[in-house]
Parts: structure tokens; sequence; C-alpha cells
């Protein structure tokens, strides 16, 4: 998926994470990210190096870079 | 006495609660990560003291950053009483913590907090079904809450006991080395059950029991490591939560091979738990709201951002600011100073004691004590900044644009904080995800203008520049943070690489401005001000005038050339020379000013005798006076205070945060950053643009040169190069 054309209030969903970076897999988890959640795309830096999603009812930014390995377009 | 910890994740209301149990004034703020370090107050309650300790926002007892640690290590070595201070309005991952604490055996009492907005938005909580979960439960608005020993009454408890048991215990360690081989077979046998498992983690039962071992969703992962990997129920639970103390490489990685499972059993089992408990309206959102359609838009943000901040600074320096600070002076002239010197000069005819008051005591601390409405102000506009939860918004819009400069959008909290401290924006550059993040954020810190340099700009500025000082002010504010930004970008190409640069940030709601807390951030900054100018000013400037009035002989002598300090002064003027700034009188106030920057008017004040602010400002460009300047020099005066060298309190913050070789680096940076533009100004008002060109470009091969140079010997390790990915 190329998360660069997904457009704003698109919902996606979490798949498994499979990041390099240990901590930072946990640490999505533990916020709430775990396999199966429903995020919603809300913004996208100019840049579109950051992203605003929304998630378990809360808004959090995530870099592109990790989003696009943990998110599958399902809309 | 009683310690009673105040635990939570980040912005979900600790500090406002301590502030209304404590009656302290600890900063807040509507942001992720106000509180960088615990703070401690002891309040009496029914002849019993309890010791009130706010810790930093943790999410997890897995740890991210270095604040994280901080309240973790608290968290599971201190005897007391866990106020688990949760948001209603984010509940499954604050009880995320509160579920990590029950694993650990920990009595923990939970305060929701932010209720009212929740309930407002149409949504539902059971306390009572929640209540069957965690026995204590309470309802609590933070902003209102009274102490009282109902809120209070928890058992209190830690696990030190079983911490030192079980991670203290060379036995452990033996234990360990003799069954390494043993190990590695259980590694591998726990590989396969982990691959086995995955994904098939199921929640049957929702009571929790005290043994540790019933906690159901990791009872199973208990028993199956505790009969092949020797390992006490209480280590695992511990390993589990993030300490890995006294277990070997193997253990950890192995650990850590199955939190993923761990993680998804507790949220699995959270679901479970609030599915009963919770109603939450369809399409509610707590953080994001539609006025941020308009916010988030760079070109609105950008402008509005620099509107306001064009806006505050006019209102400090120029329309309310100067007012009050007039009457201020007025009014400390009538009660204090003429009566203090009616009565000396009534009382003896001593020059030397009369000199003392007027000059020594007086002139030190009224140029600065009448810039107290002008800080207090400026804390106001970073509250405002702060409370409505507009930096979220534009740590988010600028991130893009400060990852050029190898920052990331949390820094632009810490940039803020540094126009009023730089000390505390040091300390709160520990809330970076990275340690070199975190080392740059705090190096690039002391270039920004902080309140202390406030009276200097506006003294000299008037001096020079009458209503056109308001661009000078502007600039230098801009100076300040442009030399940071080149400063950080040069950093991240060298030595200080980014590896690390992410931004999760949560986003808090868009609140009303609190009338009182504005209030009490004016009154709060305008005590420690004035503690300040009456503590440090006062009393170095006392010193300062003792040895600008002392000569060799240990005689008072009233021509300051034959005085100490200006001996020694003029023994190193001459440095000063090429930014012309050679006279005595500025280098003493420069040095001086290490201690604290406000001490750079004081000792100036004291030089020229200038009994008030208006004094001081025409007695700056009168020839006659001892200290005086013309406008290159002035520029060049404002330039080097502005960058030249962080204050002695932020010098001990970055020794303490980042460590000496840093501390040092950051002072011969700052120097080197400032003499240099400095000189280029100067000379390019007085002798042309050839010399400030032909420095600069020497200055930019110079810089580029030792950048390629320390790329090429130290290339730190990365995962988007071709050349570090072959490896």
């Amino acid at each position: 998926m190329n998360l660069s054309e997904v457009k704003l209030n698109t919902e996606c969903l979490i798949k498994q994470i499979n990041l390099q970076d240990e901590k930072i897999k946990i640490r999505l988890m533990e916020l709430g990210l775990i396999e199966g959640t429903k995020i919603l795309v809300k913004n996208k830096s100019v840049l579109k190096k950051t992203l605003l999603v929304i998630f378990n009812y809360s808004c959090f930014t995530i870099k592109y870079d990790i989003a696009k390995n943990i998110m599958v377009n399902y809309d | 006495m009683i310690k009673v910890l105040l635990i939570g994740n980040p912005n979900v209301g600790k500090s406002t609660l301590f502030n209304s149990l404590t009656k302290s004034n600890a900063h807040t703020g509507n942001f992720h990560g106000v509180t960088v370090e615990e703070k401690r107050k002891i309040v009496k309650l029914n002849n019993e003291e309890y010791e009130f300790v706010d810790l930093p926002g943790i999410y997890s007892l897995n740890t991210f950053s270095y604040e994280e640690e901080v309240s973790k290590q608290i968290i599971l070595t201190e005897n007391a009483i866990r106020l688990l201070i949760v948001d209603a309005n984010s509940l499954e991952r604050n009880l995320y913590l509160a579920l990590q604490l029950k694993e650990l055996n920990l009595n923990f009492k939970i305060l929701i907090n932010n209720y009212d907005y929740f309930l407002k938005k149409g949504n539902k909580l059971n306390i009572n079904e929640l209540q069957k979960h965690f026995n204590n439960v309470e309802i609590v608005n933070a902003k209102k809450c009274k102490l009282s020993l109902n809120l209070l009454n928890l058992e209190n408890n830690s696990n030190q006991e079983i911490y030192e048991k079980n991670f203290t215990n060379t036995k452990n360690e033996a234990f360990f080395q003799k069954n390494l081989q043993k190990n590695s077979e259980n590694l591998k046998f726990f590989k396969n059950f982990y691959k086995n498992e995955r994904g098939q983690i199921k929640e049957n039962n929702l009571n929790y029991e005290k043994n540790l071992e019933q906690i159901s969703h990791l009872k199973k992962f208990i028993v199956e490591i505790k009969s092949n990997f020797n390992l006490s129920s209480e280590q695992i639970i511990f390993a589990f939560n993030g300490v890995y103390k006294n277990l070997n490489e193997e253990q950890i990685l192995y650990i850590k091979n199955l939190l993923p499972q761990i993680i998804k059993a507790r949220y699995n089992y959270l679901n479970k738990m609030l599915s009963s408990t919770l109603t939450i309206k369809k399409n509610y959102v707590y953080g994001y709201c539609k006025a941020d359609k308009f916010l988030l838009n760079p070109l609105v943000m950008i402008v509005g951002f620099f509107a306001f901040f064009f806006a505050s600074i006019y209102t400090i320096f120029f329309a309310i600011g100067p007012i009050v600070a007039n009457w201020l002076n007025t009014a400390f002239n009538f009660f204090v100073i003429n009566p203090i010197m009616n009565l000396l000069y009534t009382s003896t005819s001593n020059v030397w004691l009369i000199e003392f008051f007027s000059s020594g005591v007086f002139n030190s601390f009224t140029t600065i004590i009448t810039f107290l409405p002008q800080v207090c102000l400026l804390f106001i506009f970073l509250t405002i900044l702060e409370d409505s939860g507009i930096i979220s918004r534009m740590a988010y819009v600028l991130d893009d644009f400060l990852t050029k400069f190898g920052l990331n959008g949390k820094s632009i909290y810490i940039i803020l904080m540094g126009v009023g401290c730089n000390t505390m924006s040091t300390l709160a550059s520990r809330n970076a995800n990275s340690k070199n993040l975190k080392i740059k954020t705090a190096l690039i810190n002391p270039y920004i203008s902080c309140m202390a340099r406030l009276p200097i700009y506006v003294i000299v500025a008037s001096a020079f520049f009458g209503k056109k000082s308001y661009f000078v002010i502007v600039g230098l504010y801009l100076l300040g943070l442009t030399v940071a930004l080149i400063t950080s970008a040069i950093l991240n190409k060298t030595i200080l690489k980014n590896t690390d640069n992410n931004l999760f940030l949560e986003f808090p709601p868009l609140r009303h401005l609190d009338v009182k807390h504005l209030y009490n951030v004016g009154k709060t900054n305008a005590i420690d001000f004035t503690r300040r100018v009456f503590g440090v000013v006062l009393s170095i400037g006392v010193i300062v005038w003792i040895l600008t009035h002392t000569n060799f002989s240990f005689q008072y002598t009233q021509t300051m050339t034959d005085s100490i300090l200006f001996f020694f002064a003029e023994k190193i003027a001459f440095l000063f020379a090429p930014i012309g700034l050679n006279s005595a009188g500025v280098v003493c106030a420069l040095v001086v000013g290490i201690m604290a920057k406000e001490l750079i008017v004081s000792t100036l004040s004291i030089s020229n005798n200038a009994a008030s602010t208006a004094a001081l400002i025409s007695s700056l460009t009168l020839s006659s006076s001892v200290v005086h300047f013309n406008t290159a020099s002035a520029v060049s005066f404002l330039i080097f205070t502005l960058l030249y060298c962080p204050c002695i309190s932020n010098l001990a913050v970055l020794k303490k945060e980042v460590g000496k070789f840093y501390m040092w680096f950051a002072i011969i940076c700052q120097l080197t950053t400032a003499y240099l533009l400095s000189f280029v100004f100067y000379q390019g008002i007085t002798n042309g643009i050839f010399i400030p060109i032909m420095t600069l470009a020497v200055a930019t091969i110079i810089i580029f040169s030792a950048t390629y140079i320390i790329k090429k010997v130290k290339h730190p390790k990365c995962l988007t190069c071709n050349k570090c990915r072959k490896n």
C-alpha cells in the first residue's frame, strides 16, 4: 500500500507490527496499536513525513516511515 | 512520613492534582511531557506528614525515554501510597499501566480525572463494574481536588523486598552462569513455544486473584516459563514489566520476544473488561476537534504563530510592560529607596556607606526589578500557548521542517520554554526519544533568548535605536533561533546524528484559557524573579560594587579605573577590541554575566552609577560614562550577550544532563559563535562588508571541512545509507 496516496479520513487496519527497532515496536503496541486495530488518517504534514491518526478514540502523530510498515488500507 | 506517588500517563493532570493537594505552583501545561523530573512536597494532615511526589508521565513500565525511567524507578522501589491518575477519555490506554502495577502486586488507587468532559460528550462509565477489577476507584477533578484522608485511604507497599530478593542476589547470577548451557536449550524450546502460541491467546478468567500466577492473562506464560526456565514468578513478572536486572542476554531476549504476546493479552483483557463498563458515543475522538482542520494548515499555523509572537513582544516591551514598570519604579523609589536614603543622609556622613547603599545596593537591583512586569507578561504569553493545546499542533506542523535540522516537532516546546528560562528548557530536553536528540536540544538551548537577557535588550536597544528598538529585539530573538537551528543541523551532520527521530505525540484537546491559572503563573514567576533579584543579583551586585570601588590597598576609591576588578578586566580587554567591546566596564559585565545574565545590567548600572533604567539608558550614549557604546559596538554587545555563554545554573544542568564534555563543548561553541557574529556585525558597520564576507567565507569553509572530516572519520551506524546497509 502506498500510504501517501491514502486520502484523509480513510480507515486503515493495523497489521502485524514488524519493525526493526524493537523499542518502537513495543511502544506502539503499548499505546494500543495492536494487530487488528482500526486507525483513521486525519491529516498529513506538508512533506507527508508525519501523519495525524486516530485510534482508540485518541489522536496521535506517527511518522509515515513507520505507518507504512504497520498499516493496511481496507476501505 | 508517608509517601504518596502521583502516577499516570502524560498529560492526565498529575501536576494539576499535585498543585491542588499540596497548594503548590508546579509547572503544568496542556502538552505531553511538561514534567521531566519528580517534584516533592510535604503536607501535614491530621498530625501526619505526607510527602507528595509528582512523577513525569509514563505510558508503560517498559520505558521509552529518560523521564519515564525516572518514574519507573520510583514507582517500583519507593514504599508509598500510589495514586494512579487516569483520563476518563482514554481509559483503555491509561488502564494498561494499572494492569502492570497490579501484576507487580503494588497497591494503588485509581483516580479518574476529566470525567465531566467525558460525560458532557455523551459517554458513560460504569464505575461499580470497574471497581470489580480494580478495588480502589474514585472520580476526581484535578483542579479542585481537596486533600482528605479518604483520598489516601490505602495501604502503602513497595516491591523493594521482592526486587532486592530477586535481582540483587548474587546467588542468582551464579545460578544463571551455571545453567547457561541449559538456558540455551530452553531458549530453543521457547522459540518454538512462542512460534506455536502466536496469536492464540485466549482469555477466560476475568477475575484477578492475589497470587501472581493466577493473573489470568499471564498465567499461561508464567507456568510454561517457570517449568522450563528456572525463574521465579516474581522475576518473570518483573521482566514482563521491563526490569531485566541480573538476567542474562538470552533470558532478556527470550522475554522480549514474548512481550508482543503479553501486550496483546493485556489489551484483550482490557477490551473485555471495558466492553461491560464503558459506553463511548459513536465517532467520539478525544484531542481532535473541528478547529484543527483550520489550525493544522501550515500557513495558518506559521502566520498565526508569528503574529502572536510579534504582538507579544510589542505588548511586553512597548505597550503594557513599560507602563507598569514605570509605576513600579515610582512606587519603589517613593516607598523604599527614598526613605532609606533620607535616613542615611540624616544619620551618617560616611561617604562610603552612602555610596554603598545608593550605588552598590539600590542601583544594582532597581534597574532589574523594574523589569518584573515584563517577565510576568512573558511567562503569561508562554502559558497561553501551553495551556491552549496549540504547542502540540505546532509540534506536528513544524515536525517536517525541524527534522531537516536534526530535531523533531517536540523540540518546539523546548525552544519556546527557552524563551522563559534556558535552564528549565535544558532540563526539558529529557523528554527527547534518543540520546543524541537530547544532547542536541540541550546544546542549542542557550542560543534562545531567555527572560534574563530581556533587560539588556531593552536598555541597550532603547539607548541607540529609540522607536526602532522593537525591530532590534525581534531581530535578536530570530537571530538566536537561526543560530540554534544551524548549530543543530551541523551537529546532526557530524557528531550527533539522529538515528531515531520518531514523533509519537498525543494530541490534547484545545482548552479555554483559565484566567486563575494565568494569574497564578504570573504570580509565581514574579515571586521567583524577585527572589532571584534579591538573592543572586543583589549579593553578586554588592560584591561587584566592592571590587569596583576597592583598590589594591583595600581602600575605598571613587575612581573605578583604580579598582581591583578594572585592573584585571583591562588586562583581557584587548581580546574584545576586534568586536568593539574593549572597555573594562563591558568586560566586567560580560564576565559577571556568566553567573546570571541579569547581572550584566546591574554591573552596567554600578559602573555608570545609574540610579534608574532611564538614567542607565542615557548614560550608555555619553562618552564620559565608564561604560559607553556607539551604534556598532552596541549591536556587537547585544549579539555577544545573546550568544556568548550559558549562565552558571544552566551549565550545572548541562553537566548533569549531558556530561562534562558536552558542557565544555557548549561553552567553547557558544563563545566562538558569539565572537564570530559580533565581529562580523561590528566590522560590517564600521569598516564595510569586505571583512565580514571574508570572515564568514573562511568560517563556512572551516565548518564544512570539519563536517566532512568528522563524517569520514566517525560515521555513525544508520539504516539509511548504502554503506551501512551493505555492512
